[in-house]
């Protein structure tokens, strides 16, 4: 008898190939069998007749490091589908850490995914300084599966201290990186991430950046010895900076025989040759035998402001530019001036900013009256009797700046151009940012919108593909052993789901980290049940007690 | 299989400056126009997110301007 | 060679959530480039060299607008 027993399904198995009308038995954890009509019964039967059963997804660029030691489901990833996740990504982890060095990533911490303090000072005790040991520390309750990262700027900080974050290493100092990342691989560690990109909360690059690059080649040399990942934030401005970051790690790849990743690849309207370009160069590397695989997220991204912050947003009208980079009083008193108010607002445009400004979005989260919350500015505006412009500057006052407005769709927006990209074989599918950027921006859900957007509105990419693209390809990129796929002996890790309503939901805050921490998160529609290790962690829009997600065993 | 011509970078050497930099990525010119077109043609390095003029080891340096 | 010259300025979304400015420019070889600049580093450039807006970019030399970062 099977543990659970998952009838009249339509099966797909993440390989890629056509979906069927099968059964699917599970026991200790594992698939025990899959096939029509299983006769063997189960101690739990789920029927899932009308609904998809497939591998559970996986998220290859997450930063849940820190959300992990209180809240093992990585919530909302789990009820979206996602039964594995990768943190630890952009150079930094949680471990190898000094206690004395803690401060220290914080505030990278706090820059990069916009946690509370809370969340460093309430939500957990620091049990470890070696990587082993936070392993330890997260492993116990874990409902979702982690494949964790070893961040650069992490192992440059544990040997140079604070030098990380000036100079360059000498040759025993590198040493001594490689000797420190040897011993997190041999913990569990899936690779090693860094980062051309990211800085501190002074605006100070991370200690990864002062790398040379000999010292990134002695690091990928112990990659080689295990045969694992190297994962880096390219500069995502210049698409020839991203070509010569690709030309870099196919490399290191060819040299020490490694898998690389470069996240996040965008597509524009403004440089509409970005991804051609770039997905040219990985074609001509791959050829060659490089592993370099570019990850791009499926949603679009927004613009988000208020006027508390001058913002690129009005960049194109020079009396908004003026008074927005005034000092914040002086710039409220500008504001509040009726003379200034009333050039702003003459300087939009004789539509008085329906066309720019009408379609902005009020968000949650700040100060925003509830009951403007998701309100068009348009809409608002008609209904405060003034025009767009007006009502911005005016909403603004009224709440001391502190009301944000969002602009979405402001770019990687094109479905007609993203979803020949998602398909791409060479492309994988990722840089969803889980558990970064938490007041900026959701970044859960981009599973869903792959099935809404790009297989049931566009056809880009059919059904098994989608789910081929975000279960085994990232299993197999990543080294992750028996996942990613229904097959026979595999990790039960399994999500059913209905493929006609499978989405995101709308991007809500919620005020549910330490401390009484905000971010935004989206719910998951059509996600009817989440399995992890066999075990059902999400059903019917809850989440169970289960704490069956494991340290990702590897390849 | 051969790889296309792609725009020439190199990295700073520890502790290199921008006039080094220049004048070893660039022999030809004149030095301040060196510096110039080093700056012109490396925005990422010189202007984004960071303390002005830290050149860091992991930086991609173009040494010439985009390619046709 | 001639100068380098910009040819548009035009606001994006940046990866963070904020709004940059994607620069177009001809290079002094006479290649078209873009650079996106994030809030900082745009609002900086246009102020030391004077442009009153992003649209006041367009026309200026390169060497013009950099001049004063």
């Amino acid at each position: 008898m099977y543990d659970i027993l998952i009838k009249n399904g339509l099966v797909i198995d993440g390989a890629g190939t056509k979906a069927v009308l099968s059964d699917v038995g599970i026991k200790d954890g594992k698939i025990l069998a899959i096939g029509e009509n299983l006769k063997d019964g189960g101690q739990q039967v789920l029927d899932a007749a009308g609904l998809v059963v497939s591998p559970g997804f996986i998220d290859p660029h997450t930063h849940f490091d820190v959300q992990l030691l209180w809240d093992g489901a990585a919530k909302p990833a789990l009820e979206h589908g996602v039964t594995s996740i990768i943190p630890g990504n952009c150079s930094l982890s949680l471990a190898p850490l000094k206690a004395e060095d803690r401060k220290t990533l914080i505030g990278m911490f706090q820059q990069i995914e916009e946690l509370p303090p809370a969340a460093f000072t309430d939500a957990f005790e620091w049990t470890w300084e070696t990587f082993s040991d936070y392993r330890a520390a997260i492993e116990g309750d874990l409902s979702v599966n982690v494949a964790p990262l070893v961040g650069h700027s992490v192992i440059r900080l544990w040997v140079m201290g604070a030098d990380a974050q000036q100079r360059a290493a000498r040759p025993d100092e590198i040493e001594a990186m490689q000797d420190l990342l040897r011993d997190c691989l041999n913990a569990g560690a899936v690779g090693l991430s860094t980062s051309f990109v990211d800085v501190d909360e002074n605006a100070r690059p991370v200690p990864s950046r002062f790398a040379q690059f000999q010292e990134l080649d002695a690091l990928c040399a112990v990659l080689g010895e295990f045969g694992r990942m190297l994962q880096i934030v390219p500069e995502f401005y210049d698409t020839d900076i991203t070509i010569a970051r690709i030309d870099q790690l196919a490399e290191l790849s060819l040299k020490h025989k490694i898998p690389t990743t470069l996240s996040p690849v965008f597509d524009n309207r403004q440089s509409p040759n970005n991804v051609p370009r770039t997905l040219a160069r990985i074609e001509e590397q791959t050829a060659r035998g490089a592993r370099v695989w570019p990850q791009m997220q499926t949603r679009p991204i927004d613009i988000s402001f208020s006027l508390l912050r001058p913002s690129l947003f009005f960049a194109r009208l020079p009396s908004w530019v003026k008074i927005l980079r005034l000092p914040v009083t002086e710039r409220i008193s500008a504001l509040r001036d009726p003379a200034t108010a009333d050039k702003l607002v003459a300087d939009v445009g004789e539509d008085g900013g329906e066309r720019l400004m009408g379609r902005l979005i009020v968000r949650g989260g700040g100060e925003a009256p509830e009951h403007l919350v998701g309100r068009t500015l348009g809409d608002i505006a008609a209904e405060r009797g003034e025009v767009p412009a007006r009502a911005l500057i005016t909403l603004s006052l009224e709440n001391d700046l502190e009301i944000a407005f969002l602009a979405a769709n402001g770019g990687h927006d094109s479905t007609d151009r993203i979803g020949p990209m998602l398909a791409n074989p060479l492309v994988h599918i990722g840089a969803s940012d889980g558990g970064a950027h938490l007041t900026s921006f959701s970044t859960y859900g981009d599973t869903g919108y792959l099935f809404s957007e790009f297989v049931r509105k566009s056809g880009a990419l059919t059904l098994e593909h989608a789910v081929q693209k975000i279960t085994s390809e990232p299993a197999e990129i990543w080294g992750l052993k028996d996942r990613g796929m229904l097959k026979t002996g595999y990790a039960a890790d399994v999500v059913i789901f209905d493929p006609s309503t499978i989405d995101r939901g709308i991007e809500r805050p919620v005020f549910d980290m330490p401390g009484g921490g905000m971010r935004y998160v989206r719910d998951s529609i059509g996600v009817d049940t989440v399995l992890v290790n066999g075990q059902i962690a999400w059903a019917k829009g809850a989440y169970t007690n289960a704490q069956t997600g494991q340290i990702c065993a590897l390849a | 299989m051969t790889l296309s011509q792609q725009r020439r970078f190199t990295t700073p050497e520890p502790d290199e400056t921008l006039e080094a930099l220049a004048a070893r990525a660039c022999p030809d010119l004149d030095l301040e126009l060196a510096i110039e077109r080093i700056r012109g043609w490396n925005l990422h390095i010189f202007l984004m997110r960071r303390p002005r003029g830290l050149l860091l080891g992991g930086d991609v340096v173009f040494i010439e301007p985009p390619l046709v | 060679m001639s100068e380098a010259v910009v040819l548009a300025a035009d606001i994006a979304a940046g990866h963070d959530g904020d709004a940059e400015l994607v620069v177009t420019v001809r290079y002094e070889n006479g290649v078209v480039g873009v650079v996106s600049l994030d809030a900082d580093c745009a609002f900086d450039i246009m102020q030391s060299c004077g442009a009153a807006s992003s649209a006041d970019l367009v026309g200026r030399s390169w060497h013009e607008v950099l001049k004063g970062v």
